[in-house]
């Protein structure tokens, strides 16, 4: 596949104003390949996160334009920038995310309830996608009866739910121990392969970075390949 | 003793970071205490009221009344001798009795007046029954006739010798003494005499009298209270001596006094010296040490077979006192079940407040504890704060209470101000404890399994506690009641704040707890089932909110203050309705209609004909004449009654009681001409005196012979609660006595326009300006604005609860709802989760709480003694206001989609991303 599934330019954002603003992005530009998995790695306070969050459509850029799977992203309201995250783009998050008053297979089955999917579909589906983050047996398990790794798993499980195009990760190794975390990596590089998704994930790990197809290196709010 | 070390910058950083929540608990503490600091002494000024109130309306049943008989005028040698100086002797009786009155007594009656009167005479002229007594008034300022009539025709009445044998004896067996009187203007022209003339009178025993008139008189004060003892002097009087009858009256002056003596037998002529309560002089705590002497002068008053000039006393003062003081009695612990249910939901809230607090400081206190400080330390630090702010806010709300009321009470200020100050520390430290222990749940399922049935376990034992004293609570105010036990006699106001009466007053505030800890225990199993229904449901929404209700269901402090101020609001609501539908059944029954017509004997107003004047006017249902006569005196088999005798239209009456809320009587159908067993009557008693089915005879004066009555069923009420007979006034007058209608009732909602213009001669009474007058009567007025104020202030309480609970719940519920909206939940939908997360508890609050109240009203109504304020000889039946608990419950309702709104707006500027950011969220 050669069409960009992501494709970022001219970005800027800034935190606060006068003196004390903080120029987290400037004039980043980039494009991401479709089903290719491209690792975003810098120091801390580069800017990962908050490029992530302005191509996931959870942050507005000050200036410039994201396009995901061919819908401008800055160009979208509150309701389109929900309906792109039910559809399109997913997100895993360093610190889970789970919603804990519910089951690892609730969790993974709310994008498909937020889709309205017909409750046999989504419960075969469910079942499908904990088998493929191997939690098969802890479906009935709420987040705070999970291992870190294991929570993780389920949210990535969810992040597939709804089958999007564009899954965004933002360092989701971070609380994780080194052998857990590439597990997890090995998984998100397994659902590019197996499932055609696009994967941009944000990592310290100089070992994660081997698996990506690609490495941004982003520097004081700036993208160098 | 290790003190605990403060650390002074800590204290006052964590105060400013938290001065939201901490001035929210100072201004409950301060409103809270405001009340209860306010009402004891606003309801002890009303209590004074009240006893001055009753005094004054007493009438002669205030009185206190001393007789003594005459010492015996027989000469040595027969005959009786003329005592000239009579009326110094009566002024030296009045004051013998002054003197002998208890000082403290003496100070709470006004100056006396003594009365001489003679027996009941007859006219023996005109067709009507008239009767005729003679009297002499004279108070402090000297005796009537001289200084406060104006003779308009004649002279004052003379003595009937020339003083040089003014002192002269008397044979016995003589003809009649003559005897001067003078007449009102009304009485002359009632019996057609002019001065110089002679009244036509006879004795019960037909002996005749010598009465001449010697001048007419005007009052220059008819308004004069010492008129009140004898107002035949100045009008006829109707039915002072049986049905039909007018009594007149002849003053006698100094001069005629010795006459009169003479005129009738030695002990016929009686005296008396009758002394009103001064109502100003009185108050709630006076009114029981008088109570006290009134009833031991009762008792040591001499007894009326001795034959001597000994002073005997006779009062009902003391009832008059004692009634008035279980009223204020009553009034005071119903304001003390009030106050206690605005103590408890203030107390819960101010929980709920400090564990919000607690919570919000979970970090900062656990990094204190981190850094080395004691737990000791933290709870010192905090305690500080908290009783700062809690004293503080106490001595506001004191002194604003000082401000609106007379004086200020402690009692009730202390448990706020001590919960205020106790929840802070209290709860912090736990939270510090907690957060600084091994939060992590154990793996092993065993073990968390274990942990959760502790926890459990001992929610379950403060439950059972709490249930057990409702029960308790409950029990004893149902045995012993909410008035203090009557031994005690009559005890002031207040003076029961010991914990014998704490119990039971405190009975629906625990129950209101206990009741709402029972239905918080269905509300988790209530969301689990809603959240298994939303989870196979389709809708995304309910399945959210659901499994955050369901989560939060366990969390009981924020529901348990909405659900228990909600009851107790609608139970004050409901006290207050019930009290308020009391006055009204009553003022029914007092008037009798929307309006009653009372004639005044003298005016001679044909009654019948004005009662189809006002049938006719607009608005008019109806209009009915009757003859009422109270104290009526009805013979049965063996007892002589005083009924209130009815007489009337029984078809007519039947179709007026149709057209009120009174209740209906049947029997009146039963009410017709005579049969062969004497004139249908209906009968009602309260002592079985008179039943359906007796023989009855109506006695009838001079030479007429009795009219018998069969009493052939139930009387209704009329007037109030004593004894009734009512006849039908056809058939009465078939039986040949004359039926003078001198009450006319109206119903309709033209009423008060109808009688508005008045007649002359005729009193109006109108049953919404009786009303009007007893619920501002002090005591009722006072009571029914506490229940309004406590259920106004619990709705704020309960609302407040429901802001701090969501306040508290909010943090989590929002960090779900992000995580939901990364997920693509739009905002608007998300406002609807956090609805229907906060929607289950409330919802309890709503509709269980008030119905909640309104079962303890029922529970409390009889025992908490509602009758005794409302003046009703039974339990008002428990008026549910629907119209107040139905905007109570939307009120929660309501709360929930401004709460929701405001959440979101709060959080709007929070960015997604920064949500989710590592650490956050
Ligand atoms: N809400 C905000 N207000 C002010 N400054 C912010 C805000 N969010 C981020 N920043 C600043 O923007 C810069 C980039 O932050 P960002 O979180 O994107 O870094 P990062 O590369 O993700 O770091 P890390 O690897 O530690 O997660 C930092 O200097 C940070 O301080
Ligand atoms: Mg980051």
């Amino acid at each position: 596949m050669t069409a960009d599934l992501v494709s970022v330019r001219g970005v800027h954002r800034r935190f606060g104003s006068g003196p004390a603003s903080v120029h987290a992005l400037r004039d980043v530009s980039f494009d991401v390949a479709a089903g290719t998995m491209v690792a975003l790695v810098g120091r801390s306070g580069s800017g990962k996160t908050t490029l992530l969050n302005v191509v996931g459509g959870l942050d507005r850029p000050d200036e410039g334009t994201v396009v995901v799977d061919g819908t401008e992203v800055t160009a979208l309201d509150d309701d389109g920038l929900s309906d792109l995250r039910r559809s399109r783009v997913a997100y895993v998050f360093q610190t889970f995310g789970l919603i804990p008053v519910m089951t690892a297979a609730e969790n993974v089955g709310v994008p498909l309830r937020l889709a309205r999917v017909p409750t046999v579909e989504r419960e075969r589906r469910v079942e499908l996608l904990l088998d493929l983050v191997g939690l098969a047996d802890h479906a009935a398990q709420r987040p705070d009866e999970l291992s870190g790794g294991q929570q993780q798993r389920v949210a990535v499980a969810r992040a597939l739910a709804a089958s999007p195009r564009l899954l965004i990760a933002d360092e989701p190794t971070g609380q994780l121990d080194a052998e857990t975390g590439l597990s997890v990596m090995a998984l998100l590089r397994g659902v590019v392969e197996s499932e055609g998704v696009t994967v941009l994930v944000s990592t310290h790990d100089p070992v994660m970075m081997e698996l990506a197809d690609r490495v941004l290196r982003m520097h004081d709010g700036q993208v160098s390949c | 003793m290790i003190r605990p070390a403060l650390h002074r910058p800590s204290v006052r950083g964590r105060a400013r970071a938290d001065a939201g929540p901490l001035l929210l608990v100072a201004a409950v503490v301060a409103v809270v205490t405001l009340l209860a600091g306010a009402a004891p002494p606003l309801l002890r000024a009303t209590a004074d009221d009240a006893v001055r109130d009753a005094a004054r309306t007493a009438g002669r049943d205030g009185d206190v009344l001393a007789h003594a008989r005459w010492e015996y005028d027989d000469a040595p040698d027969g005959g009786r001798i003329r005592a000239p100086r009579l009326a110094e002797d009566v002024d030296d009786f009045r004051e013998r009795a002054t003197e002998a009155l208890d000082p403290g007594l003496r100070a709470v009656l006004r100056p006396p007046v003594a009365v001489v009167t003679s027996p009941t005479l007859k006219v023996t002229e005109g067709t009507a029954p008239r009767t005729f007594r003679l009297a002499y008034l004279v108070d402090g300022r000297g005796p009537h006739s001289q200084t406060r009539v104006t003779w308009v025709a004649g002279s004052p009445p003379a003595p009937s010798v020339p003083p040089e044998r003014e002192s002269l004896t008397v044979p016995y067996g003589g003809p009649p003494w003559p005897v001067q009187i003078g007449l009102s203007e009304v009485d002359a022209a009632e019996l057609g005499v002019r001065p110089g003339d002679r009244i036509p009178l006879v004795d019960e025993f037909r002996r005749a009298k010598d009465v001449q008139v010697s001048g007419v008189f005007r009052a220059e004060d008819s308004g004069d209270p010492t008129w009140r003892l004898a107002p035949w002097l100045l009008r006829p009087v109707a039915g002072a001596d049986g049905v039909g009858t007018t009594r007149l009256g002849g003053l006698l002056s100094p001069g005629s006094l010795p006459d009169a003596r003479l005129a009738f037998d030695q002990d016929e002529l009686d005296r008396a010296v009758r002394f009103s309560p001064e109502p100003g002089a009185l108050d709630s705590g006076t009114a029981e040490a008088v109570t006290g002497t009134l009833v031991t002068l009762k008792a040591t008053s001499g007894a009326s077979s001795v034959q001597d000039t000994s002073l005997k006393w006779e009062t009902q003062l003391d009832l008059v006192l004692r009634e008035v003081q279980t009223r204020v009695n009553a009034a005071s612990a119903q304001a003390s079940v009030l106050l206690a249910a605005v103590l408890t939901g203030a107390v819960l809230v101010l929980l709920l407040a400090a564990d919000l607090l607690a919570r919000r400081r979970t970090q900062p206190l656990a990094a204190a504890r981190q850094r080395g400080t004691g737990l000791p330390d933290l709870a010192a630090e905090l305690l500080v704060e908290s009783a700062a702010v809690a004293l503080v806010a106490a001595g506001v709300g004191l002194a604003l209470a000082r401000l609106v009321a007379p004086g200020v009470s402690w009692w009730w200020a202390v448990p706020v101000a001590l919960a205020a100050a106790a929840a802070g520390p209290g709860f912090g430290t736990l939270h510090a404890a907690r957060a600084t222990r091994d939060r992590r749940a154990p793996a092993n399922r065993a073990a968390r399994r274990w942990l959760a049935q502790t926890r459990q376990l001992r929610g379950a034992a403060v439950e059972v506690a709490v249930l057990v004293a409702a029960a308790a609570a409950l029990v004893a105010l149902h045995q012993r009641g909410i008035l203090p036990a009557p031994a005690g006699g009559a005890a002031g106001p207040w003076s029961t704040s010991d914990g014998e009466a704490a119990l039971p007053s405190s009975a629906p505030a625990l129950g209101a707890v206990a009741g709402a800890l029972a239905l918080l225990r269905l509300l988790p199993a209530g969301t689990r089932a809603a959240l298994r229904w939303a989870l196979r449901s389709r809708r995304p929404l309910a399945a959210f909110g659901a499994a955050r209700a369901a989560a939060t269901a366990s969390h009981a402090l924020p529901p348990l203050a909405m659900v228990a101020a909600a009851a107790l609001a609608a139970f004050a609501l409901t006290l207050g309705a019930t009290a308020d539908r009391g006055l009204a059944d009553g003022a029914w029954r007092t008037v009798g209609a929307d309006a009653r017509l009372d004639a005044n004997p003298a005016a001679g107003v044909d009654m019948r004909a004005l009662a189809g004047r006002v049938a006719a006017s607009p608005g008019v249902r109806q209009a009915v004449a009757a003859q009422v006569v109270d104290g009526a005196r009805v013979t049965t088999e063996s007892a002589l009654v005083t009924p209130r005798l009815v007489v009337v239209d029984a078809a007519a009456f039947r179709r007026l009681l149709a057209t009120t809320p009174l209740p209906d009587a049947p029997d009146l159908a039963r009410l017709g001409p005579a049969g062969p067993g004497g004139v249908p009557a209906l009968v009602r008693s309260g002592d079985g005196s008179l039943r359906p089915g007796m023989r009855l005879r109506l006695p009838r004066d001079g030479d007429a012979e009795a009219v018998p009555l069969t009493a052939v069923g139930t009387a209704p009420a009329v007037g109030g609660t004593g004894d009734v007979v009512v006849v039908d006034a056809a058939a009465l007058t078939a039986a040949g006595v004359p039926v003078v209608p001198n009450t006319v009732w109206v119903t309709g909602p033209g009423t008060a326009r109808a009688v508005a213009a008045g007649t002359d001669g005729v009193d109006t009474v109108l049953r919404a300006g009786v009303l009007h007058e007893r619920r501002g009567a002090p005591l009722t007025a006072g009571l029914l604005r506490l229940a309004w104020t406590s259920a106004a202030v619990l709705l704020a309480l309960g609302l407040l609860g429901l802001a701090l609970g969501a306040a508290e719940g909010a943090p989590e519920r929002w960090q779900t709802l992000s995580r939901l909206r990364t997920l693509g939940l739009r905002l608007r939908e998300a406002r609807w989760v956090a609805a229907g997360e906060l929607l289950p508890p409330v919802a309890v609050a709503a509709i269980g709480g008030p119905l909640l109240g309104v079962l303890l009203a029922y529970l409390t109504a009889g025992p908490l003694a509602l009758r005794v304020v409302v003046g009703a000889e039974g339990d008002p039946p428990v008026a549910v206001p629907w119209w107040g608990i139905a905007p109570l419950a939307a009120a929660f309702l309501a709360a929930v989609a401004v709460v929701v709104p405001v959440e979101a707006a709060v959080r709007r500027r929070r960015r997604l991303g920064e949500v989710l950011r590592a650490g956050a969220g």
